[in-house]
């Protein structure tokens, strides 16, 4: 894992917490002033105009997940929309974090982790809240004999969602690392007259662009999206469907 | 330092990528094989398809991990 940056950050600011916390906590940060400078506007605003600029951009994200929580979970979580924005958020962004140079925040396993424990208690979680004491029907599902089965394959869903952040990111930082170290290595074999170790740097630049387009951007927005339609699927099969049906009348009403 | 024993162990996980990648040119057949009976349905069948294979990856993506977490840990 990248310990040279963690030294940075611990000798920077003179705490002893691994570097990607703390770039998982600038990328809070970050999350927290664009939230806020889009709440200004929003308040600004005047309704009856178009909005412009950041505030439409604001305006279609929000619109997007809200029309894909209906979609997915139905209209009895109603704000379940702004918590699948936040964690697409988050997560996108850490993935981009990568661009910066600092370690992107997935690439620790406690990141990932708290991400998919909160699907995870988020999933048991409705499901209690909506079937009361038939929650527990789910692990003796269709005879009581399949007890420690279910006990087992209730973890499957925390696990492929942790391990499948946590694989792409480590994945592709793996092969970032490899490539650059090969170029850096081959650059120096091939401009050796230049007597520094300035020789190193010729050859890294352009392909390795093109790699972090693909392995930050692209596979974090993949990544992402896959992240929330798995969550959204998760909890959406957890609610009956007779209560989806009534809230859905309530709303026309 | 890593022994000969780990490398052919991360030799063996990483094989788990085979039956991936055989899932994954399923997935990209069909789907073409869709976009070619009704073309109009290019938009919606491809964003799917890279979904799928993102989601048929995911095995491929473990074998990858384990091979790296028997490499690179100590």
């Amino acid at each position: 894992m990248p310990e040279e940056s963690n030294n940075i950050f611990s000798n920077f600011f003179k705490i002893n917490i691994a570097g990607e916390l703390v770039s998982s906590l600038i990328v809070i940060l970050i999350i927290v002033i664009l939230s806020l400078i889009v709440g200004i506007m929003a308040a600004k605003h005047d309704p009856l105009k178009k909005p412009k600029g950041l505030l439409l951009i604001a305006e279609m994200g929000v619109n997007f997940f809200d029309n894909f929580s209906r979609d997915l979970v139905g209209t009895a979580l109603p704000n379940f929309g702004g918590f699948i924005m936040g964690v697409a958020m988050y997560l996108f962004i850490s993935f981009i974090f990568g661009l910066t140079g600092l370690p992107s925040p997935v690439t620790y396993m406690a990141v990932p982790l708290s991400l998919g424990l909160t699907t995870f208690l988020l999933i048991h979680y409705t499901s209690a809240r909506y079937t009361k004491w038939r929650y527990f029907k789910r692990y003796i599902d269709p005879i009581p004999i399949f007890l420690p089965i279910n006990l087992i394959s209730m973890w499957a869903p925390l696990l492929s969602l942790t391990l499948r952040l946590f694989g792409n990111a480590i994945a592709g930082w793996a092969l970032l690392s490899i490539v650059e170290y090969a170029l850096r290595d081959l650059s120096s074999t091939l401009f050796s007259f230049i007597q520094s170790e300035w020789n190193q740097v010729f050859l890294a630049p352009l392909p390795l662009a093109i790699l972090h387009a693909y392995f930050d951007v692209f596979s974090g927005l993949i990544q992402t999206f896959v992240f929330i339609l798995l969550t959204s699927i998760f909890i959406g099969q957890e609610i009956p469907e007779d209560i989806t049906l009534n809230t859905m009348e309530r709303r026309k009403n | 330092m890593t022994g000969s024993l780990n490398v052919l162990a991360a030799a063996i996980a990483i094989l788990g990528v085979m039956p991936s990648a055989l899932g994954e040119g399923l997935v990209c057949a069909h789907a073409l094989d869709g976009m070619s009976r009704n073309p109009e349905m290019y938009g919606k069948l491809r964003t799917s398809m890279i979904l799928a294979c993102a989601l048929v990856e995911t095995t491929a993506i473990y074998s990858l991990l384990i091979s790296i977490l028997i490499l690179f840990t100590k």
